[in-house]
């Protein structure tokens, strides 16, 4: 990083918020000439700018108009579609389903990931086949998980109910996906079993930076199991923790794919999140200057969130 | 690094740290035995499921093993248009990947080696494509796809995925190769510019091979990311024909029961690639994935 690029970062708010990366290595950059530069640069960046940056500001572009998807012109409404809303019931009730979505579906695979993490890296036997076996339900696609979940949680044959009278608790078999009472927590669960996997790799690639030396002392000292747990395998992969919090609660804004296989948002709108509500809107009811102010809603909250995290990270990192 | 998990506690490592008595001993496997098992058992169910005879077995349709029919299996590639589906994805997943490891490890590597104006700009709109959900372009990409003639056709599906709206693309790949292009010694390209070659020669020659092991980790998350993609061609490919192994299997979803073995089996040939690559490149996958995790 030269010193002009770096004062140019300093006084960014973007490269605070990121950080840009200090002198490394060299530290040295060759001036090759502009042709070879453009050659490099150019052809990544106009895909990125066509099918990423450009539709983006069409979001924002249509969210501000009435278009049906159809009509030669966009009419500009203002904050319209973003008032009508504010006093959507619908948009309220799918808000609740993400705030549901991000507290559960964090807090699961932390709580189920991290004990079979800190195992798993203290040692065990088989313990590249125990994580393997994690990781399976995180290479699968969606799709695939959404036709399995769907044969547990079928009502006439499915697994799970087959499972609960052979442990006689007959009373609790229903059709888990059809009734509103249990389906999001149906489809959460499903979620959960798909990415705790993820949860553990990661807090395990995050474990390797623990200095064991660290954890002998502790022991010498006469530190139990939660005392060294607690003292020094939490702080130590605080930093994994903040990246893990991240994703899970940023990606539990645009859930929908695993929603839609599943129970396409229903019963009702049981199962209803603001990505699948912006989708309906947009391409089942063509209301795509509303479905567009959904999906600004989407972005707000995800890069808010992003964005807070990683200050957050940045501010420990500093501190440390 | 994840990868080195294994060899790097052994013998003495943390092992000796957790006094486990028998008991528990006893629940620490439970606990990792549960969780594996909950793993494990739906992959044998839809095993199960597709080698049921369907005429033999006309009982409760998930008992494991009752019966073994592998026609299920032509059945499903040819009866069940999954041969088509598995052409129509593969025709998806080999450029996008090509094009993901081609333009992210040349902009990666300029911005990473070369000085020039706007390089830190063009840094952080790359990272801002991270952040953003794919559902705050999705719609107005539905119309710019169709003003560009692109709709319904591989396309509408390939250039998106590799500019990042699928998750693995552009924006994960210049981070990635960019980092990995920081950590190279330089004195190697040194030797060779004074050697008189030039900048392209020097990224050719030298760096270019030396970057393989980030690139085939990439590769891999591009291959599993466009394998699996499913909003893409559900939003942007319609038509029975353009269908892929995703949105085609997307028809059985919803538990219904007729012709499960067909499900299973076609839920089948969609995964076996997918397992095969996981089985083969663990190693590089899970270094890719958590790389941009450790170094931040």
């Amino acid at each position: 990083m030269t010193v002009a690029a770096r004062e140019v970062g300093a006084k960014s708010g973007l490269a605070r918020l990121l950080r840009l990366p200090r002198t490394r290595r060299s530290g040295r950059r060759q001036h090759a000439s502009g042709w070879l530069i453009a050659l490099f640069v150019l052809p990544a960046l106009a895909l990125y700018i066509l099918f990423m940056v450009w539709p983006f500001f069409g979001t924002v572009y249509y969210s501000l108009t009435s278009w049906d998807g159809f009509a030669p012109t966009k009419d500009f409404i203002g904050l319209n579609n973003y008032q009508v809303l504010l006093a959507d019931p619908d948009f309220w009730e799918a808000l609740s389903h993400n705030l549901i979505w991000a507290v559960v579906g964090t807090a699961a695979p932390i709580v189920i990931g991290l004990p079979l993490a800190i195992i798993l890296w203290s040692g065990t036997r088989f313990r590249l086949v125990f994580r393997s076996l994690y990781f399976v339900p995180v290479i699968l696609p969606v799709v695939v998980i959404g036709i399995i979940w769907g044969w547990i949680y079928n009502p006439l044959f499915g697994v799970l109910n087959t499972l609960l009278e052979t442990v006689g608790l007959e009373s609790w078999t229903r059709g888990w996906l059809g009734i509103p009472d249990t389906a999001l927590l149906a489809v959460l669960a499903t979620a959960v079993w798909a990415t705790f996997g993820l949860v553990v790799v990661f807090f395990l690639a995050g474990l390797q930076g623990i200095d064991l030396n660290l954890i002998d002392a502790a022991r010498v000292d006469g530190a139990n199991a939660w005392q060294r747990t607690r003292h020094i395998i939490l702080p130590g992969i605080a930093p994994i923790f903040t990246f893990v919090l991240t994703i899970t609660l940023v990606g539990a804004f645009s859930v929908f794919d695993i929603i839609y296989v599943l129970t396409r948002g229903g019963p009702g709108t049981s199962t209803e999140v603001l990505a699948g509500y912006a989708y309906k809107m947009a391409f089942s009811r063509n209301y795509a200057g509303y479905g567009s102010a959904i999906s600004m809603v989407i972005a707000i909250l995800s890069l808010t969130f992003a964005v807070v995290l990683l200050r957050y990270r940045e501010r420990r990192r500093a501190d440390g | 690094m994840a990868s080195a998990a294994g060899a790097r506690h052994a013998p003495d490592g943390p092992r000796t740290l957790w006094a486990w008595s028998a008991a528990a001993a006893t629940a620490k496997y439970a606990f990792l035995g549960f969780w594996g098992l909950l793993c494990l058992l739906p992959m044998i169910l839809v095993v199960s499921l597709a080698l049921k005879d369907p005429l033999l077995d006309t009982g409760n349709p998930f008992q494991l093993f009752s019966s073994i029919r592998l026609e299920n299996f032509s059945d499903a590639w040819t009866l069940g248009n999954f041969a088509r589906y598995f052409l129509n994805t593969v025709v998806i997943m080999v450029p996008t990947v090509l094009g993901v490891i081609a333009l992210s490890t040349m902009a990666g590597y300029a911005l990473a080696r070369f000085e020039f104006p706007g390089r830190g700009v063009v840094f952080y709109l790359f990272i801002l494509g991270l952040m953003v959900p794919f559902f705050s372009l999705m719609i107005p990409l539905y119309y710019n796809l169709r003003d560009y003639g692109l709709l319904n056709t591989p396309w509408a599906v390939i250039l998106p995925s590799i500019a990042g709206a699928g998750g693995v693309g552009i924006p994960l790949g210049v981070f990635l190769m960019r980092a990995f292009f920081l950590d190279m010694p330089e004195e190697l390209a040194d030797a060779a510019r004074i050697d008189g070659a030039s900048e392209w020669q020097v990224f050719r020659r030298i760096m270019l091979p030396l970057a393989a092991p980030g690139a085939s980790a990439l590769a891999i998350l591009t291959f599993l990311s466009a394998w699996n993609t499913f909003l893409l061609p559900l939003l942007y490919l319609a038509g029975e024909q353009n269908r892929t192994l995703a949105t085609g299997l997307l028809l059985f979803t919803g538990g219904r029961t007729r012709e499960l073995e067909l499900t299973a089996a076609g839920t089948l040939i969609m995964i076996a690639p997918v397992v095969l690559f996981f089985i083969l490149f663990q190693r590089q996958f899970i270094r890719g994935l958590t790389a941009g995790a450790v170094k931040g």
